[in-house]
């Protein structure tokens, strides 16, 4: 049940009508968002249910012992068997065939065979997502961040909360079970401004995303040797529009969706490709689980408390973990060593005595733009590709011009344009529109959003792409 | 100093929202009606959506007769031609 669908429409209306009627019997109505949550993610594998109650129950568990406030033995091994566990199940539904894999390359090079089989388990959905929330979690109770809840129901409810269950944002523990101790008030909330941000998610998936990645990211990627030099270096930038429209259309569904229902979610997008550098990019791109990483992992190995050198290493870890978090693959990993490498030159670039006599500069602040831009979509090309030898293939196509003309269609370039335009625009103006709307009352409100849907349903084509974050 | 201006009862009632998320559903199921009732046809193998399946059909009946379904079909033509996208 995937947002822009008519089945998670049908199920939207029927979970705010729910949602809202129970609002004044706060815990009755916190059973029944756990209900629909089951029920959405039931609606891919229900065998799956049990996993994502298993994850909340260790969570509450182990999120009991390890509260600050108790003074109990072992806190920390606790702590760690949480985690292990969290990461252990991870582990075995998302990486232990690639293990495997590696695990007997290596054996067959040193001339011996293993006696290993692969397990080919099926990977739950949204099991990246549903682990950091858990981790999120016991992890915020030891460190005394918060208080663990006496209530295995809000528990639950946090790691299993449909809104971001499937691609995030990533909601951390302190920010969302607060929400829960009372009810939420509709006044806190802009209809008119999370209307806009759901409206604006669909057309950024279903207009933007859909179209380029159906009528050429797709094709090129698939066979780059058809594809003359331009069309796959085009390719590469609109695979960098494409990936934006389609992930940040979904965190801004999720937000628009949560907020209607009277929860807050964090930002989790802020114009990436504006970024002057690739730590600013960071900042922008998935700041959820950037800001995630940095306070998990990042920061637990030392940060940049331990010179240079140290903070080299801990930025490469980091960056190798996000790198394979996205998936099993070497591409993956190469991924998330480019982005490690370009941090570690970024992060001394900027304190170097240069940065500050030349590096702040209208011409540098370009060149740093342009820099940036251009690492970004080159890295994309390892995100995308199924493989290393699809990604020499393509990078071979590049190299050597096979002669063909270019098939680009020509509704790219003004997509293309579109993508611009989303890193442009002031970002206050929707707020700023949804406050008019909340204000001019519900038919104008109605009829905008009529006539946006509207809108966006004549320009969606019939083909669409899955989400791009659904398999992570 | 002003006071501040109390927010309009339709941007803090639920129930505002709920009518105009509601009209909004509504007037674009009645502008594409065909969407809705291919997803009900798809899933009435076992008959149980016949009711809700015969209400879409009374829609699609209504808005094809008043030419709003055509209006939404003309427009997605003209737009797939526009952007050379045949198959949509």
């Amino acid at each position: 049940m995937l947002f822009p669908t008519i089945d998670f429409g049908l199920f939207f209306a029927f979970s705010f009508i729910l949602v809202w009627g129970l609002n004044p019997y706060n815990t009755v109505k916190k059973y029944v968002l756990l209900g629909l949550s089951l029920a959405f993610y039931a609606s891919w594998n229900w065998r799956f249910m049990l996993l994502l109650l298993a994850s909340g129950a260790i969570s509450y568990l182990v999120g009991l012992y390890v509260d600050a406030a108790a003074q109990r033995p072992f806190r920390r091994v606790a702590l760690g068997v949480g985690v292990a566990l969290d990461l252990g199940i991870l582990a075995y539904f998302k990486y232990l065939d690639f293990f495997i894999a590696q695990a007997l390359n290596l054996a067959h090079m040193l001339g011996f065979d293993l006696p290993l089989g692969f397990v080919n388990v099926t990977l739950p959905v949204a099991i990246s997502f549903l682990t950091f929330h858990a981790i999120s979690y016991v992890v915020d109770v030891y460190r005394g961040r918060l208080a663990a809840s006496r209530s295995p129901l809000d528990v639950v409810l946090y790691v299993s909360f449909f809104p971001h269950l499937v691609a995030g944002p990533i909601v951390r523990a302190h920010v969302f079970l607060p929400q829960l101790a009372t009810p939420p008030r509709a006044g806190d909330f802009s209809f008119g401004e999370n209307m806009l941000l759901i409206l604006g998610g669909l057309f950024k998936k279903m207009v933007i995303a859909n179209y380029l990645a159906v009528r050429f990211v797709d094709p090129v990627f698939t066979d780059p040797s058809q594809f003359s030099r331009f069309d796959l270096i085009m390719a590469v930038y609109a695979y960098a529009v494409q990936i934006y429209a389609d992930f940040s259309a979904y965190t801004d569904i999720a937000i628009g969706v949560a907020a209607l229902l009277g929860y807050h979610f964090p930002q989790n997008f802020n114009q990436p490709y504006r970024a002057l550098g690739i730590g600013d990019f960071w900042r922008r791109w998935h700041m959820t689980l950037s800001s995630w990483l940095r306070d998990y992992l990042y920061i637990p190995l030392g940060g940049n408390r331990h010179g240079a050198l140290a903070t080299a290493r801990n930025l490469m870890i980091t960056m190798l973990l996000g790198g394979l978090w996205h998936g099993a693959n070497w591409t993956f990993l190469i991924w998330g060593a480019m982005h490690g490498c370009a941090l570690v030159l970024d992060h001394a670039w900027r304190r170097s005595a240069a940065f500050a006599r030349w590096g702040e500069g209208p011409v540098a602040r370009v060149v740093d733009w342009a820099l940036t831009f251009n690492f970004v979509c080159l890295t994309w090309l390892f995100f995308r590709a199924p493989s290393l030898e699809a990604v020499g293939q393509f990078l071979g196509g590049v190299w050597t011009d096979n002669g063909a003309a270019s098939t680009m269609p020509a509704v790219v370039l003004p997509l293309i344009a579109c993508g611009a335009l989303t890193q442009i625009a002031p970002s206050r103006a929707r707020a700023a529109i949804g406050v008019v709307l909340d204000n001019r009352g519900a038919f104008a409100s109605a009829a905008v959003g009529f006539v946006l849907l509207y809108a966006i349903v004549v320009m969606a084509p019939s083909a669409a792409a899955p989400f791009i974050y659904f398999q992570f | 100093m002003a006071e501040p201006r109390a927010k309009p009862p339709s941007s803090t009632s639920p129930w505002a929202w709920l009518r105009i998320l509601y009209a909004v559903l509504a007037l674009t199921v009645f502008a594409f009606p065909g969407g809705m009732v291919d997803w009900l046809d798809e899933r009435n193998a076992s008959g149980w959506l016949t009711a809700p399946l015969a209400v879409a059909r009374g829609i699609d009946a209504a808005s094809a007769a008043v030419g709003v379904k055509g209006v939404g079909q003309q427009l997605r033509g003209w737009f797939a031609a526009a952007i050379g996208d045949g198959d949509t």
